[in-house]
């Protein structure tokens, strides 16, 4: 397998958490993975991206042109990184929408969400998933990443087993944390199983 | 237990998936580090992070030091003392330790030592990308790069060895990729430090009088001449590829993982020769490479410095080959490698076609997501309190002198209150300098540890020359902007082990400064007096504003059990805006014309529900929970 994730989200979001748990599932299953985590300025709130090689590489960076499949936790913030994604490409979106400051001081508002996912599924194969409301009915909103993550798996567009995935969760939480964690990953897997047959049968 | 105790716990044999800067301090741990010295700096902070954490679990002890400088005689003092010692910090930190290592290399160390510098090429968190490779060719001492985190660790305990061997500082040189990427690492045994140390008197003076100094440039220059006789091959260098192939490439660091990911990528097999060590240049290995290739090509980050070596050694010995890479313009002069850049750097002369790319929109196309302080973080409540006094004063034009920490994030808009950021400590300096020259007020802002660095000595140049300005010293109790350090003014409940903490108030009041108020930042009405008054003193004044990092708070009150949110009620909200405009916290938004707050950010500092932000009184508190 030699795969290239670019994760995208907002400071606070659990981007970071989601390439780990991805890049130590792989690892799990026998892969070679590099990484890469940018901390940037701000301690929340600025735009993070992740990228994570799966396979024989050695820089950590994606080349522009090469991602293969781009997983947002935020609709802004997953456009902006496609602009490192070839065209045609698969994009799997987390719905939250964090409004930018440069857009609240100027009174403006967050640009039309159904706008936005269209722009990108014109150029993308697109699924997406409110991953706030599948986490917080599994316990708690901050779960969100884990329910993207569910999802992910859940299309099949990301060769991990659900095995390592858990167990992976399992390393990273524990407890009450742990139990929630691990309701989002199903409840998003099977949101992700859904979305695919629903593609399926009604390809857009 | 700490989050980095798998750092300590591992066995040998095992794999590990590792920030470069966990296996870093993983490879001192196993080194047997004695004493380990930093002042953090992004992208070296989670080395000190984690030895704070562990280090004493591994035996070491461990020194976060008010500035690099300190930090460096702190760690050579421990050498001396027979010690294994390791101080590291950010590129930039490297500029202010410089005087300290200009003079150890001369003086020679006893203890093996080893300085790491992270540099930064791209400026992901920095005011340059300074090349600090040139330190180890000023300083005469050797240099050290690896190219992941395995490798950091190995060549972590390597640096040591050559430290050891020669009894000089030893330069180990990671960039922000290396630091800040991951891979996977298998550790080793770990070593216990030797802790006794002893400074023996007699044989060598470590007196740098003219005198001495004049013996040790010889001694320096014989050192690393002995050094440059090694090819420490296998071990830091490593060729691998077509020996026959007519070019071959010569390259470093994180410029190696692009360089070989591009030829595998277009599999192009050509001879590449990977240097562990570049200062000094393994002489014998580079000229052996140079007979076996007409065409050679250096890639590196960020100067032509290997290049420089390479073309040296080319004249004197191959005038046939012919070198690329930065000097000829093969290789552009600034920034990181990019994958992108260096395919097309190297299309026409390796013969392979780069893929027409247009990109699905430009940056410019989406509203922009710069980097903002925090909900609730007090600086917002001090640039809003500082902006409204200017304003109430109608003073006209004054000038921000900046600093360096999550303040400097003043600059962006709304605030605008940053018109010069140089380096640490510099607000002040700058500040000073421009009561000479302008009648504009002055207003310089600076955070705790930042004063604690190098603030303070500008500050008391200030109070010499009698300068009639305004320092804010932002105290948010840490050196929040690397992830919360402790620094001299840190309460101790929040440090491991430390009996005291520093008064910035006393400090100041000591230079003999009169107008001297700490207020508490969410209390604008009091912020904005102090500072108005501030204004309107004659000489030096200095307003503290005081309050606990709002990620300090929020694990303050998560223990605690307290929750505080704030809400709008949307009748009362005239939509005047002027929170959104004025005071900008992330956690506000316009949603069908209306403010709102996002519950989930909402920090429940409360500031903006004061009539200074909402007029109106439109905005309440939502719940207290215990």
């Amino acid at each position: 397998m030699k795969t290239n994730i670019l994760l995208a989200g907002v400071g606070g979001q659990g981007v970071i958490t989601l390439g780990l748990i991805i890049s130590q599932a792989a690892i799990e299953q026998g892969e070679n993975v590099v990484m890469s985590e940018i901390h940037g300025l701000a301690q929340r709130g600025g735009s993070v991206t992740v990228d994570v090689r799966i396979g024989d590489y050695h820089a950590p960076i994606i080349p522009d042109g090469d991602v293969d499949l781009t997983i947002g936790m935020e609709p802004l913030e997953t456009k902006r990184a496609l602009s490192r994604a070839p065209t045609g490409s698969r994009v799997v979106m987390s719905t939250e929408k964090l409004v930018p400051v440069s857009l609240s001081i100027r009174h403006e508002e967050y640009p039309d969400l159904l706008l936005l996912a269209e722009s990108i599924s014109e150029n993308f194969h697109l699924r997406t998933i409110d991953a706030v409301s599948a986490a917080r009915k599994s316990g708690s909103f901050k779960a969100a990443n884990i329910a993207l993550l569910g999802f992910v798996v859940g299309t099949g567009w990301l060769d991990l087993s659900l095995e390592s995935v858990r167990n992976q969760i399992g390393r990273i939480f524990s407890k009450k944390s742990l139990e929630i964690n691990l309701i989002a990953l199903e409840s998003g897997l099977e949101m992700g199983k859904a979305a695919q047959q629903e593609f399926l049968q009604h390809p857009a | 237990m700490s989050a980095y105790e798998s750092l300590l716990t591992g066995k040998p044999g095992e794999n590990m998936f590792l920030l470069g800067n966990e296996a870093i301090a993983r490879g001192a741990i196993e080194a047997g580090v004695a004493v380990a010295t930093t002042y953090p700096g992004t992208p070296s902070s989670e080395v000190g992070d984690i030895l704070y954490e562990i280090g004493a679990g591994a035996g070491m002890k461990f020194e976060f030091s008010v500035n690099e400088k300190v930090a460096m005689e702190s760690a050579f003092a421990a050498s001396l003392a027979g010690l294994k010692s390791f101080v590291f910090m950010k590129h930039v930190g490297l500029n202010v330790a410089s005087d300290v290592l200009m003079s150890i290399s001369y003086t020679g160390t006893r203890g093996p030592m080893v300085i790491m510098t992270a540099d930064d090429p791209s400026m992901f968190s920095s005011q340059n990308e300074q090349d600090n490779r040139h330190y180890a060719h000023f300083a005469h001492v050797p240099l050290i790069e690896p190219s992941n985190p395995q490798e950091a660790k190995e060549f972590l305990k390597v640096a040591f060895e050559i430290s050891e061997m020669e009894s000089l500082p030893v330069i180990f040189r990671t960039t922000t990729r290396i630091s800040h990427m991951r891979g996977i690492v298998t550790l080793s045994a770990v070593t216990t430090p030797n802790l006794k140390g002893r400074f023996k008197k007699g044989g060598r003076s470590f007196v740098s009088l003219p005198s001495n100094a004049y013996g040790f440039k010889d001694e320096l220059v014989a050192k690393m001449g002995r050094i440059g006789a090694h090819d420490f091959q296998g071990i830091l260098n490593r060729s691998e590829g077509d020996h026959e192939s007519r070019i071959g490439i010569i390259t470093s660091g994180e410029a190696y993982n692009v360089t070989r990911d591009v030829l595998d990528k277009h599999q192009i097999n050509v001879e590449v020769l990977k240097l562990g060590i570049t200062n000094p240049m393994p002489e014998k290995t580079t000229r052996e490479f140079l007979s076996r290739h007409g065409k050679i090509i250096v890639v590196e980050e960020v100067d032509p410095i290997i290049e420089s070596d390479v073309r040296a050694i080319a004249d004197a010995g191959f005038p046939e080959v012919t070198i690329h890479g930065k000097m000829d313009g093969t290789i552009p002069m600034s920034h990181e490698t990019s994958p992108n850049t260096l395919e097309e750097s190297l299309a026409e002369m390796l013969g392979f076609n780069v893929a027409d790319r247009k990109p699905f929109i430009q940056g410019n196309e989406l509203p922009p997501r710069p980097p903002v302080l925090c909900a609730g973080c007090p600086h917002r409540a001090t640039y809003f309190a500082v902006k409204r006094a200017v304003k109430m004063l109608k003073l006209n034009d004054p000038i921000y002198s900046s600093d360096i920490g999550c303040y400097s994030l003043g600059n962006y808009e709304p605030f605008s209150e940053a018109d010069i950021m140089l380096e640490m400590g510099s607000s002040v300096g700058v500040g000073t300098g421009f009561t000479r020259v302008t009648d504009q007020r002055i207003i310089s802002f600076i955070g705790d540890s930042t004063f604690f660095h190098s603030g303070i000595p500008a500050l008391v140049n200030a109070v010499n020359n009698n300068s009639r300005m305004l320092v804010v010293i932002m105290d948010n109790d840490v050196t929040a902007m690397t992830g919360r350090q402790p620094n001299p003014g840190t309460p101790v409940s929040l440090t491991a082990g430390r009996k005291k903490n520093q008064s910035i108030e006393n400090i100041v009041r000591s230079l003999g400064i009169d107008s001297v108020k700490t207020v508490d930042p969410y209390n604008l009405k009091e912020t904005l007096g102090a500072v108005m008054d501030g204004l309107k003193n004659e000489g030096v004044s200095v307003v503290i504003a005081k309050r606990e990092c709002a990620i300090l708070r929020d694990n303050r009150m998560r223990k605690e059990g307290l929750e505080v949110k704030y809400h709008v009620v949307t009748e009362k909200c005239s939509s005047c805006y002027n929170c959104v405009e004025n005071f900008a916290c992330p956690a506000l938004s316009v949603s069908n014309g209306k403010v709102t707050i996002d519950p989930v950010l909402c920090d429940g500092c409360g500031v903006c529900a004061q009539p200074y932000v909402c007029p109106f009184k439109a905005i309440e508190v939502t719940s207290i929970e215990n």
